[in-house]
Parts: C-alpha cells; sequence; structure tokens
C-alpha cells in the first residue's frame, strides 16, 4: 500500500478516517499514539553531564586529589599554607574546565530555525466541521484545507486541488514553485506530484489533504533528525587536547608519586615530602595552557571575521586548517551568480550575444522575454538570475513586448521546463491576434517536446540529423561553461490540459549563459593545490557546463572522473569510494542531499572534510562535515545555524584565507606549547634540587602558579597571534598523526629551553641567599626575609629568562631578526603586563602577601638579566645550525 | 518457516497498520493468519467496538489477497490468552504492535512488549509503526551485529517482507572505533575495517541470496546506535528490522540499550524480532 498510488477513498481508507475527517475524540487518541505534530531534538547527553565530565577526566581527579590533600594538610598541620595551595589548585580545576567547555560548547539553533518553518496554526475538517487547531495537534488522518500562503504542517496526500503550486525549496532547494494535483501517482513518493510535505509553502492555488505523517516521520522532520543526530565528533585540535592532557596527567602523576615514594624511602619527613609531590606535581602541570589555547582560538576567530569568515565554534579555527578536502557549491561560490546571455544558436547558426543586433526580430528573443517570470520595475530587473538574464537581452535587443499571459505551467526540478500561453495583440505580434505556447527549459526536456524546428521562415521537419546537430550546438555551448536553455513555441486552436500544450511544437534555438567564475577564484583554487587541499565541485549543473567552468578556473586539468546525480543513487559505497579516491573527480546534476554521502566517505578514509551549503536540506550535511561552511549572504538561516563558519561574502576564496588563518593558529599553539612547556622544567629543578641537596624550597607551589597562569598567560597569548609563516601554504595539510605534544617540541622545551632557565633560577636563588650570609646545609625559617628573597629571585630569573624565550618561541627554525623583532607588536604589549605583573608580585606588600615574596635590590634584577639575552643567544645559534643540517 | 502467524489487534490504529505487516509476511509465506483481539478486563465499549471494526477490517483486507485468515475476539488478561492461544494453536510468531509505554518506559519493563519477547515460545516481531500511511517500505534496513543466533529465522524473515513487498534489503554493521588511551581513536583503513565486519553479515546475506533477495552490505564507523537512525533517516528507509535486544537489564543500564535508542528515535517503521526460541 503506497499512499501516494491510492484513489482518495483508498486513501481515507488506508489512514482509517473518512470525507468528514475524524473526530474529535480519535484525534485526541492519535495525538496519545503518535505523539505531537512537533520537531524534536534527539536525546543528548544532558548540558550538565557534559559539563561535569570536565571536572572528572583523570587530570581534573588528580588535581581534586592534591587539592584534598592540601586541605587535609591545612586540617592537621595548621599554618603551612595549604589551604591557600588546595584553593588555588582548585581555581586551576575549574578554570581549566570552563574553558575546555567554553572550546566544545555550542548551543544548539538549528532546530529551533527549522521549527520556524512550520505553521503555529491550521485548518482541518475534524466531524465535518472546518476547525482551527494548532499545528501541534494535527495527527495522522487529519484532513488539512490548504491554500494560498499556507505553510503545510504534515506530509499529506492531496485529496482535492485547484491549481496548487508549492514550494519546495526546505526540502529540495529548489526554489521554483512545483504544481500539485490529487491523482494517484505511481511513482516514488518523494517525487509524488500528489504528495505536499510538512516545511513547505503553498504558492498559489487551494484543496484539500489528508496527513499520513506527522513531527519527526515527516521528510522534514527527516532533516531535522539528521540535523540534530548528526555529530561530527571531537575536532583534531581537541583530540590533540585530549591526547596531550593525557601524557601530561601521566607524567605528572608518575613523577609525583615516585618521588613521594623515594623521598618515604629515604626517610624525609612527611609533610615536606607532602609539599615535594604536590609542588612536582603542579610544577608539570601546564596549568595556563588550556585558557592560553581558548584565547588564542578566540583570536583567531576575531582575525578571520575580519577576513569575513565568521567562526561559531572555536576549535573550528584550527580545524580549518587541517581540511584535506572541501567539497564545494558551484554557482555563486566559485561563480558570481551573475547570469548573463553570451552565446546563441539559431537559424541553424551560433551566434554570440554581442554579434545580435537590435533590429533582429527573432522568435528566440520574444520567447526568452515572454517565458519568464522576471520583471523590470523601477529601472532594476528583479527574479530569479537566469530569468533576469534572458529578460535584460531580450528588452536589449527587441525591446519591451507587452503580451497578455494567460496561462503558465510553472519550472519544476523534474520537469525541468516552464510554459507559458499568451493572447497576442496586433500588430505586436507578428501572427495577429492569437493564442501561442512558449516553453524555455533543459534540451533534454524541449526537444522531445518538439517535432519541428524553424530556421528562416521556414518549419522544417526535427529529422535525427537536425537533431544530432542540435545536440552539437548545446554540447559546443556547454564546453564553454554555459549553462544552455533551449526553446519552442506553438500556436494553440484552443486551450486545453497542459499536457496537449506542450505537444507538437516547433524547435526555436537554444541560449547559453554564463555565470562568470569569481575573479579571485584561481588563485584560490592555485594556492589549494599548492597546499595539498583537494577541491571537489558538487553542482547541480550539467557536467559539460560544470566541467568548461572548473578547468577555466584551474580545477581540474586532466581527464576528471565525473559522477552525475543519477549514477551517483545507483552507486554502491565502495563503487563510490574508488570515485572518490581519483585524482581528479567532479560531481554534477547532484541535489544537497547527495554532499552528506560524499562527506561520510571521505571523513571514513581518514580525510578532513569541508562542505559548502546555504539550503535547509544541507543541514545535516554541513553537521557531518569537519568545517561546515554556510553562505551568509544567500544561506538560509537552517544553514547557517547548522554550520561552523559563515561566509559573509559567499566566496571560495575566502575559505582559503581562513585555512591559511587556520594552519597559522597550530603553528602558533605549538609556538605557545614550547614556550609553556619550557618553564616547567626551572618550575620543578627546584623540587629536585630541595630534595636531593636538601636546600631549602627555591620556589613555592604558589610562585609556580604565578608564572603559569600570571606572567605566562599574555606572552603566550601574543605567541599565538604571530602571523603564519611565509610557507604555510606550500606545505600538504598536517597529517593526523601529526602531534602537538611531539618529541621535537619536548626535546626542545625540556632539555633546552628549560634547564637554560633552571639554571637562571636557581642562580638567582643562590645569589641572594649566599649574599645574605647564608651557609650550605644551614636552615632558613619559611618566613625569614632572606628566604623569601631568595625565592622571589628564582621566580624573578623565570620571568626574565621566559621573556628571552618568547622571542625565542616566535619561530623553529627562522631567526627571529629575520622574521622582524617588531613584526608582532603584541609581543611588547606582553612583555610590559608581565613586567608590570612581576613588579607587583615583587614590591607590592599585596603580592607579597599572596605570593610569599619580598622586595628585590637592583643588583639582582642586573645580575639576572643577562640570562633572557643569553637564552635568546643560544636558541638563535641553534635555529643556525639546525637551518644548516636540515 | 512461519506457517501460522497471529497479529495481535486492539483498538489503536498503530495496531491495525502493523497487522497489515502480518497480513504482508502471510501472503508471502503462504501461512494462515489469527487476528486476535483480547479485551482487557477495564476495556469501555467504545474501545471495544473499535477494536471489533478494526478487526473486520483486516479480516477483508487479509482475505482479499488471498490469506487464510480467522479473527476472534477474547476477554481476560492480553497476554495469558495470547500465550494460551500460541501453545494450543502451535503459532510459529506474534505480531504486535508497540504501545506507548514501550517507547516511554526503560528498558521496555513491565511491558506487554517485552513480556511477549521474554515468555512467548514462538517468533516475536513487535511493530512500531511511526507513518500509518506508508506500509509497503522500498528499502528495509537490516543492522547486523555480531554473534547473532538463528541467523536462518531472520534472514527468512527478511526475505519474505521484501519479497512481498519488492523491498531492497541493506545489511549495515557499525564498526566500533578503537580508541587507545593516550593514542586516541585508531583510524582503521578500509582493508581493516573490512577485517573487523563480523562473519555473520556473509552468513545473513548468503540466507538472502538463497530467497534471491537483492541486497546491498553497507558499513559505518561508529560506536552509537544511534547512528542507525541516521543511516535510516539518510538513505530514506522505510523499514528497519533489527534483533530484540539480548543484553540484561545490568548490562542495559550500565552501557546503554541500542534497541530501545533505535525504538524512541526511529525516524521510518520498525520491526523488532525475537526469533523462535530453541
Amino acid at each position: 500500500m503506497k499512499i501516494q498510488n491510492l484513489s482518495a477513498e483508498d486513501v481515507y481508507q488506508a489512514l482509517l478516517t473518512s470525507a468528514q475527517g475524524l473526530s474529535e475524540a480519535e484525534a485526541k487518541r492519535r495525538l496519545e499514539e503518535y505523539g505531537p505534530n512537533r520537531i524534536q531534538e534527539v536525546k543528548k547527553k544532558p548540558f550538565i553531564l557534559r559539563l561535569v565530565a570536565h571536572f572528572t577526566h583523570f587530570l581534573a581527579v588528580l588535581l581534586w586529589f592534591a587539592a584534598s590533600l592540601c586541605f587535609l594538610s591545612e586540617y592537621l598541620n595548621p599554618g603551612e599554607g595549604m589551604r591557600t595551595l588546595g584553593f588555588a589548585i582548585t581555581a586551576v580545576i575549574c578554570i581549566n574546565a570552563l574553558f575546555t567547555f567554553l572550546q566544545e560548547y555550542r548551543t544548539e539553533k538549528a532546530l529551533e530555525t527549522l521549527r520556524k518553518l512550520l505553521p503555529f496554526t491550521v485548518r482541518v475538517l475534524r466531524e465535518g466541521k472546518e476547525r482551527e487547531i494548532r499545528a501541534e495537534e494535527v495527527v495522522p488522518g487529519d484532513v488539512l484545507f490548504l491554500s494560498e500562503g499556507d505553510k503545510i504542517p504534515a506530509d499529506a496526500r492531496l485529496i482535492e486541488s485547484a491549481d496548487v503550486k508549492v514550494n519546495n525549496a526546505p526540502l529540495t532547494g529548489e526554489s521554483e514553485p512545483v504544481s500539485r494535483n490529487h491523482m494517484p501517482f505511481d511513482g516514488d513518493l518523494i517525487e509524488s506530484t500528489n504528495i505536499v510535505f510538512a516545511g513547505t509553502t503553498v504558492i498559489s492555488g487551494s484543496g484539500k489533504a489528508v496527513a499520513f505523517a506527522t513531527g519527526m516521520t515527516t521528510e522534514f522532520g527527516r532533516i531535522a533528525h539528521l540535523t540534530s543526530a548528526v555529530e561530527s565528533g571531537l575536532s583534531p585540535l581537541q583530540k590533540e587536547i585530549v591526547r596531550t592532557t593525557r601524557i601530561i596527567a601521566a607524567v605528572a602523576g608518575v613523577v609525583g608519586v615516585f618521588f613521594f615514594s623515594l623521598g618515604f624511602v629515604i626517610g624525609r619527613h612527611f609533610w615536606d615530602n607532602f609539599v615535594f609531590a604536590i609542588g612536582i606535581t603542579v610544577a608539570l602541570i601546564p596549568e595556563g595552557m588550556l585558557p592560553t589555547m581558548t584565547l588564542a582560538l578566540a583570536m583567531g576567530s576575531q582575525r578571520m571575521a575580519k577576513r569575513k569568515a565568521l567562526i561559531k565554534t572555536l576549535t573550528s579555527v584550527e580545524t580549518l586548517g587541517a581540511v584535506t578536502v572541501i567539497c564545494t557549491d558551484k554557482t555563486g561560490t566559485l561563480t558570481q551568480n551573475v547570469m548573463s546571455v553570451r552565446a546563441l544558436w539559431f537559424d541553424g547558426a551560433l551566434v554570440n550575444a554581442t554579434g545580435v543586433s537590435r533590429s533582429s526580430a527573432h522568435h528566440i528573443f520574444r520567447i526568452a522575454g515572454l517565458c519568464n517570470n522576471a520583471r523590470f520595475v523601477d529601472g532594476t530587473y528583479r527574479g530569479d538570475s537566469t530569468d533576469v538574464a534572458l529578460l535584460e537581452f531580450s528588452r536589449k535587443v527587441i525591446g519591451e513586448v507587452d503580451v497578455e499571459r494567460i496561462k503558465e505551467i510553472p519550472f519544476d526540478s523534474e520537469r525541468k521546463r516552464m510554459t507559458t500561453v499568451h493572447r497576442a495583440k496586433a500588430p505586436s505580434f507578428p501572427q495577429g491576434e492569437t493564442i501561442v505556447a512558449y516553453s524555455k527549459g533543459a534540451l533534454e526536456s524541449i526537444l522531445p517536446l518538439c517535432d519541428r524546428i524553424e530556421i528562416g521562415r521556414n518549419r522544417l521537419p526535427l529529422t535525427a540529423s537536425v537533431k544530432e546537430r542540435i545536440a552539437a550546438a548545446s554540447e559546443s555551448l556547454m564546453d564553454r561553461g554555459l549553462r544552455v536553455l533551449a526553446f519552442a513555441y506553438r500556436d494553440i486552436e484552443c486551450l486545453s490540459d497542459d499536457a496537449s500544450i506542450e505537444t507538437d511544437m516547433i524547435f526555436i534555438g537554444l541560449i547559453g549563459l554564463e555565470d562568470p567564475p569569481r575573479p579571485e577564484v584561481h588563485e584560490a583554487v592555485r594556492k589549494c593545490k599548492q597546499a595539498g587541499i583537494r577541491v571537489i565541485m558538487i553542482t547541480g549543473d550539467s557536467s559539460r557546463t560544470a566541467l568548461a567552468i572548473a578547468r577555466e578556473i584551474g580545477l581540474l586539468e586532466g581527464r576528471p572522473v565525473i559522477v552525475e546525480g543519477p549514477a551517483f543513487e545507483r552507486m554502491n559505497d565502495r563503487e563510490l569510494r574508488s570515485k572518490l579516491a581519483e585524482r581528479e573527480v567532479l560531481f554534477a546534476r547532484m541535489t544537497p542531499k547527495h554532499k552528506m554521502r560524499v562527506v561520510s566517505l571521505l571523513q571514513e578514509e581518514g580525510e578532513i572534510v569541508a562542505v559548502t551549503g546555504d539550503g535547509v536540506n544541507d543541514a545535516p550535511a554541513l553537521k557531518k562535515a569537519d568545517i561546515g561552511i554556510a553562505m551568509g549572504i544567500k544561506g538560509t538561516d537552517v544553514a547557517k545555524e547548522a554550520s561552523d563558519i559563515v561566509l559573509l561574502d559567499d566566496n571560495f576564496a575566502t575559505i582559503v584565507t581562513a585555512i591559511e588563518e587556520g594552519r597559522a593558529v597550530f603553528e602558533n599553539i605549538k609556538k605557545f606549547l614550547t614556550y609553556i612547556f619550557a618553564s616547567n622544567i626551572p618550575e620543578a629543578v627546584p623540587y629536585l634540587a630541595y630534595i636531593v641537596l636538601k636546600i631549602p624550597l627555591p620556589l613555592t607551589i604558589i610562585q609556580i602558579l604565578a608564572v603559569d597562569l600570571g606572567t605566562d598567560m599574555l606572552p603566550a597569548l601574543a605567541l599565538g597571534a604571530e602571523s603564519p609563516t611565509p610557507d604555510v601554504m606550500e606545505r600538504p595539510p598536517r597529517k593526523m598523526s601529526e602531534r602537538l605534544l611531539n618529541m621535537r617540541l619536548m626535546a626542545r622545551s625540556y632539555l633546552f629551553l628549560g634547564p637554560i632557565e633552571a639554571i637562571a633560577g636557581m642562580f638567582g636563588f643562590f645569589y641572594v641567599l649566599y649574599g645574605g650570609g647564608w651557609i650550605w646545609g644551614s636552615y632558613v625559617p619559611a618566613h625569614d626575609a632572606l628566604y623569601l628573597q631568595a625565592t622571589t629571585a628564582c621566580l624573578a630569573a623565570i620571568v626574565i629568562t621566559q621573556i628571552g624565550n618568547m622571542f625565542a618561541c616566535r619561530s623553529e627554525h627562522e631567526s627571529v631578526f629575520r622574521r622582524g623583532v617588531f613584526s608582532n607588536p603584541l609581543i611588547f604589549v606582553a612583555i610590559f603586563v608581565a613586567l608590570f605583573l612581576q613588579l607587583f608580585i615583587v614590591y607590592h606588600p599585596l603580592g607579597n602577601k599572596i605570593f610569599g615574596t619580598a622586595p628585590l635590590d637592583l643588583d639582582v634584577w642586573l645580575v639576572l638579566a643577562p640570562f633572557g639575552v643569553l637564552l635568546l643567544l643560544a636558541e638563535e645559534l641553534r635555529k643556525a645550525l639546525t637551518r644548516r643540517f636540515r | 518457516m512461519y506457517q501460522r502467524i497471529l497479529a495481535a489487534v486492539n483498538e489503536f490504529t498503530n495496531s491495525e497498520a502493523a497487522a497489515r505487516y502480518a497480513i504482508a509476511l502471510a501472503r508471502s509465506c503462504g501461512a494462515s493468519l489469527s487476528l486476535v483481539y483480547v479485551a482487557g478486563e477495564k476495556v469501555d465499549r467504545e474501545a471495544f467496538g473499535r477494536a471489533e471494526k478494526a478487526l473486520e477490517r483486516l479480516f477483508v483486507e487479509a482475505g482479499g489477497q488471498d490469506v487464510d485468515v480467522s479473527s476472534f475476539t477474547e476477554r481476560g488478561d492480553p497476554f495469558e490468552k495470547i500465550r494460551d492461544i500460541v501453545r494450543k494453536s502451535r503459532i510459529d510468531i506474534v505480531f504486535a504492535a508497540t504501545r506507548k509505554e514501550d517507547v516511554e518506559k526503560r528498558f521496555f519493563l513491565r511491558t506487554l512488549g517485552r513480556k511477549f519477547m521474554v515468555s512467548l515460545p514462538c517468533a516475536v516481531s513487535i511493530v512500531r509503526v511511526v507513518r500509518m500511511g506508508r506500509i509497503g517500505p522500498r528499502n528495509i534496513l537490516v543492522p547486523i551485529r555480531g554473534h547473532m543466533s538463528r541467523i536462518e529465522e531472520r534472514a527468512y524473515f527478511v526475505s519474505k517482507l521484501a519479497e512481498v513487498f519488492g523491498s531492497k534489503v541493506t545489511l549495515f554493521h557499525l564498526i566500533e572505533p578503537i580508541t587507545r588511551y593516550f593514542h586516541g581513536e585508531v583510524s582503521l583503513s578500509p582493508s581493516q575495517r573490512e577485517e573487523r565486519v563480523p562473519k555473520d553479515m556473509a552468513r545473513f546475506a548468503q540466507c538472502l541470496h538463497i530467497y534471491k533477495i537483492h541486497h546491498e552490505e553497507k558499513t559505518r564507523y561508529g560506536k552509537s546506535a544511534r547512528e542507525i537512525t541516521i543511516e535510516a533517516a539518510h538513505r530514506r528507509n522505510d523499514l528497519i528490522v533489527m534483533g530484540a535486544s539480548e543484553r540484561s537489564i545490568l548490562r542495559s543500564f550500565i552501557s546503554g540499550n541500542p534497541v530501545e535508542t533505535v525504538l524512541r528515535e526511529t525516524p521510518c517503521d520498525l520491526i523488532i524480532l525475537r526469533p523462535k526460541r530453541s
């Protein structure tokens, strides 16, 4: 039983309803049974659980444990400052959790915008009476009244119709209205001419329909289900963050436990041992990493917004840099979406549009102008871009033609043609007073309607050889990248049904329209190729037109694999995978519903996929892709809400610019990770010295936090704002196996930069201690001014060397002097703020109180300052050597 | 395999729609069909009347399709009565529609559907009808997991439905991603993924082949049962036929119940099949 091929009576029977509609009681029962006619979100992990997860992962648990021990220690052994430390660690957990959550969190508004496409109230027939009810109360079996302007609340089968035309754009992406009638249809439901779908609108006419699917079981609900249920998963950066924090947590935990056990074995006092274990753990955890990363991504998104790419999820900033494939629409993205007539074929000859004289009165111009829904109002053309181009051209050649239109058989994507019927007013019309039908559309749709062709004044039979000539002419126009439309007409003696109007027509000719590529696209495509990014065009246009455009913009060069929509639907996944594995592939005559399958298969092959879209039915693919890119100008609200990025100018070149920024972001994250990790060594070494050398603790835990969450933050952010290196788009996309935290980065931080800083810190500590008369092995009380000054000197040394490190980390191999010392002004702002903060910690009583510091004499600063320069010079030497031996 | 089919009908429209699947299967298998309405003690006259009318309509419809059909009404506890009929009449498979409680209650605890699944000796198919006007599936999605019992019976069931409706069948298996603590998700090559497809997929396909049912095999990378509903929505499947959950309540509580997820979120009609107990 298929609802579309039943008679009206059988429809009532199948849906257990009648021409009188449902009874109120039955409607109520069905509402209970099938639920409200509403778009619902699929059940997801609750907001609160998602938030809690960030407080309960391994690293957080480790820190919670440390904080609890601090509070326990304060309780058992008060006055050692462990409470402050406990609060500080708790703050670190909260800051990290909130910043990570902030990166991930995104409000789901796509469904809200989908809901707006459904009506609020509808008219139904219940117990033989017309009633207005809330659309949510519509149930299967309800008889709906439809009239012009109505939004359709449910999938329904027409049982009465009077010239019903609906706009199916939310489902198909086609904005042209399509005709619907109540006659049984022998075909697929989705293509049925007697079915109206929820979320679509009645453009004209009226009718009655019986609802057979409501809520999430409608076609519209299907899109909503996909939009809501599909998740693209963690972004590459999020995966790296998880991985990195797990490594750090494991290392910090193991080191902490190891040294605690070691201290226990060698017989250290429990509390000394405990402070040490906590200290070394805190020192090895880069507390500022996640907040810095979030802020760096936020800054990256700001920079992208200035370049017309509006970022909606922070991690998308970096995901863009990892993109390996872009699946892009053609019209409006690669091209300007400004149509113009470029060439014509009539009277058996091809002519360029520029060669058409104003005096030409050929029928083709008349049809182009009259079989057309564009309007010339107040000096401007309004309407669909193809119609506008045809009308403009027609007016230019033959001027205004005033002819009454008495009927229209509208364009629809299945018929691929439109027909208008006119009553001519003599003498403007060559045939005098008559009724004429004009048709325009795809050649394969128009040609079968014709039995003759008009060449000159002669009407000749449409023989096979003539058809071949027409096909050849069409192909030659398409090979020029033109969209080809065919035109035909016939005289009508008496008006009858639509089918008989569109028969025995006379073929007139072809018009080729051009939608020129955007000027900047060629360079953008070249950049993509250079950067190892595949660009796959997915278009509704014919393959020849698409191929010509693709060649013009340099997208395709060899003999690409071309997959057309109908063949695509027949292919199984294995076949499609093999097509996608080809170097050059083009998808033509596709609809938005096909995109998600392409995206899924590419993702399964390990690609990071960006996909463009603008329609409601693009939303699932936009959600599925690693980066969903919606068009800001022509995009629907649903597409914008489902996407990760909105292009404010709909331009493909903007995607490439954003990718360039994204790649720079990954580079910059590595730069500031090197910077942040380097400071972990001077933070950890004092603890090792404390336990191994049995000296006073050179750096307290709270001072470590002052570096990690204080003085290091802004410099790290400044590194996050470094401009891309010149060769950033000359390298292939980073491999997913490339780790954020790799051995090279760790070796540079831990084995080269970190030790220099550690030497500086320990030097500062001993310089002050010995200067104050301390003797090796003697005890210094924790509140002694000399001890406070010594730890302050250690802290100051770390801050000073980190300033040198900031310059060092601006590049991995390139000399900072070649890169330009002043090329990133934020660096100097960061230095100023870091120093200001350090001065506050060292000289302000409040700073002294919080961080356990004491003011330093000038000579200490002067002794420590060269370490910063030394680090920079040592790094320059390393870079020179690596450049030489690379 | 199925010679005697029973369809439980009640006053709700979805039970009538579900019974149409039973009619189709009976026609395809050449089986006899018993349409049964068991009126509970508290059923009012009006509900009784509606169920009786439904029986009448179904009887006429089945008769019109040359199915050997009988219909009768009983009074009492629906589960007890149907269990007795199954035993006495040696019924091979029972069709019943899901009720609101099946969808709402966690793990269908204390629902009639669960009682049927757990206690009836014959095969049981619980049908969730979400599109009452669209019976006659064009394409059927069959999720396949590893270590399935009674594959031949499952394949027979799917084949017979596909045969009568002229449907295409898609066998669908979710390949769970491998994750390692420090490495995160390990991406698998196509050949590695192929290796992880259970042998049951091939056995099921073989059975379909015997019944000359055209089918496609699909695998997806993912671990959530939601992938099944996404696949069904994406490929516009009209019917999902999946096996009943074999997870215990405890395991369902700890690691979730895929059948429950699909039952709640299915975008098309769903049949949960529990084959005959061996």
